[in-house]
């Protein structure tokens, strides 16, 4: 219980900065590009092609969940990023920067505990701001395209073919699939977490965060490195993908979870021993 | 009821704290003196468990901040300089997210809290808005929140206009009364700690020169102010006896000698007196004769009786 009402106050400190919503506003903007540019005549007939190409009829799959789905993995690869390295790297860095840290270090409350809350409060950080991605890119489509149709899915670098032909089941996978991106990207969350832990600035923590993802990210697109893709961070964080498949492979998935969750419970580790010695002078 | 012993801290190879000891009587107020990079904030950032010694226990209430780091916080409030609080949170959201850190929040006891030290009005505002001493009633509410038997003040006065120091020095003179608070002030405010503390333990360059309580510290070796005729005269007997010129027209004499005996022996030699008085020495003279006196000596440790 006590747990809970601290973690409130631990939210109550993420939501109430300004900085946290700017990533909101921003993506909103974003979906709202991405679903202008799915507007173009050029894009449509892309779209088209690749619909028909596949037998399929474009005015039921060129839908409002086919483009959410565009929507979410445009936006938080390319986005999301680099909001989530921003505010789970300020986590701990910025309150030991700004000196509100002392305040806390000075109650009867362990490292551990505090590490723990601040990872709890990103953690449903990440996931609420995928989730929110998620609906307001769909309202935003909706809004464009209308509610119906089905979802059409084609990820050529994760191999991934996916129709859906009724609105219930494609909202259900999108769905699934939204509850995986967010998960997954707490992986990026962990990273800037444990930098944060450390002593350094809250932007060098995010900025060490995003280098590492973009240098996992080329050299994974190397053909050397091609048959130890799996062993790559982004490419486990990806596999949220195979919840789009026609039938779920739920080893799959399992591994790169599992994967997912030793390599955060590794960060947190690293992260919660640099924190716990560190020295915190006034 | 607070007591460190035999504590010592270095930084990168760079000893900040050596071999330092002393206690906190329960209901005591205790001045930690020393200058910039004494050691002060270190040995405050062990105490509450924020900086981890190299060697040495601090104990508060007989509980280890070392080996049982809840424990021992649980009976402390702490309150720093320039106090960071959230500033985009109003003080109420401030105070009710640090107590959570402590147990839980007791909203009735926290409005007490508030009204005690005068920031009803505004508690509902963001701190960002707060005035330099607003904040520090904020930090006074939020350290005495979750009832403290022990409170830390890391140079809370820094600052504060002379209308907030005072109303500062007077709220924590009124809770050692009522509540019989064990206070450790650490300052570099000489003035303040001499009207608030009852000890003083002095640091210099991480070692402890001094420890005691202030009015033996006033009593040792007392200063006389003298107006003497012909000087150099009085200087000769002066030599004779033991008597030491500290100053211009300022003497201390040796333990042996009594004040009516010099200037009987003075008059005698026909030596004029026009006055002869104690000088009671302010804690800035003494604290400045002590630490002058380790700079020159190398800060080896000296401690005399506590």
């Amino acid at each position: 219980m006590n747990f809970l009402s601290q973690l409130g106050g631990e939210l109550r400190k993420l939501f109430g900065r300004r900085r946290t919503y700017m990533g909101y506003v921003v993506f909103l903007a974003m979906e709202a590009i991405i679903l202008f540019v799915f507007k173009l005549p050029r894009s449509q007939r892309s779209m088209r092609e690749l619909i028909e190409t596949n037998g399929l009829g474009f005015n039921d799959y060129y839908s409002s969940l086919t483009v959410t789905y565009w929507i979410m993995g445009f936006s938080m690869f390319l986005l999301g990023s680099i909001y989530f390295a921003l505010v789970a790297g300020d986590i701990v860095a910025k309150e030991s920067e700004d000196g509100n840290l002392r305040l806390v270090l000075a109650r009867p409350v362990s490292r551990l505990r505090i590490l723990l809350l601040k990872y709890a409060a990103v953690s449903i950080y990440t996931i609420t701001f995928v989730l929110f991605v998620g609906i307001t890119g769909y309202a935003m489509a909706v809004a464009a395209l209308g509610w119906d149709g089905g979802l059409f899915v084609w990820n050529y670098k994760m191999k991934v073919f996916g129709v859906f032909g009724t609105w219930n089941e494609g909202m259900g996978r999108i769905s699934l699939a939204a509850l995986g991106i967010g998960i997954s990207m707490i992986t990026l969350s962990s990273i800037a977490f444990m930098f944060s832990c450390f002593k350094m600035k809250p932007a060098s923590a995010a900025i060490v965060s995003l280098s590492i993802l973009f240098v996992d990210l080329v050299l994974q697109e190397f053909p050397f490195f091609k048959p130890y893709e799996q062993y790559f961070v982004t490419w486990r964080m990806s596999n949220w993908v195979y919840l789009l498949e026609m039938n779920i492979s739920w080893a799959k998935l399992a591994g790169s979870y599992a994967f997912l969750f030793g390599l955060n419970a590794t960060l947190f580790l690293i992260g919660y021993t640099a924190f716990r010695l560190r020295d915190f002078k006034t | 009821m607070l007591s460190v012993t035999g504590l010592c801290k270095s930084f990168g190879g760079k000893p900040a704290l050596h071999d330092i000891s002393f206690h906190v009587e329960k209901g005591e107020i205790h001045g930690l003196l020393g200058h910039n990079g004494a050691g002060k904030s270190t040995t405050l950032g062990i105490i509450l468990g924020m900086v981890e010694p190299d060697r040495g226990e601090a104990l508060v209430g007989g509980v280890s901040v070392q080996k049982d780091h809840s424990g021992a916080l649980r009976q402390v409030g702490a309150i720093f300089e320039s106090p960071a609080f959230y500033e985009y949170l109003s003080g109420w959201d401030n105070l009710k997210i640090l107590a959570g850190y402590s147990g839980s929040f007791d909203a009735k006891a926290a409005r007490e809290v508030i009204a005690r030290v005068g920031l009803s009005d505004r508690i509902r505002d963001k701190v960002g808005h707060y005035s330099h001493g607003m904040r520090q009633r904020l930090a006074l509410a939020q350290a005495l929140l979750p009832e403290p038997q022990v409170l830390l003040l890391d140079e809370p006065t820094d600052g504060l206009d002379p209308e907030g120091i005072k109303w500062f020095r007077d709220f924590i003179l009124d809770l050692r009364k009522e509540r019989g608070m064990t206070v450790l002030f650490n300052s570099h405010l000489l003035a303040e700690v001499e009207q608030m503390c009852d000890r003083v333990t002095i640091l210099y360059k991480g070692r402890l020169v001094h420890r005691g309580d202030l009015a033996s510290l006033q009593g040792e070796a007392v200063v006389y102010e003298v107006d003497l005729e012909p000087w150099e005269g009085a200087c000769r007997l002066f030599e004779l006896n033991g008597v030491k010129v500290v100053g211009p027209g300022r003497i201390t004499l040796p333990p042996e000698l009594e004040a009516p005996i010099l200037v009987a022996a003075l008059v005698g030699v026909g030596i004029r007196v026009s006055s002869f008085a104690p000088v009671r020495r302010s804690l800035e003279d003494l604290y400045l004769e002590i630490t002058d006196r380790h700079s020159k000596e190398q800060a080896q440790p000296f401690i005399p009786s506590a």
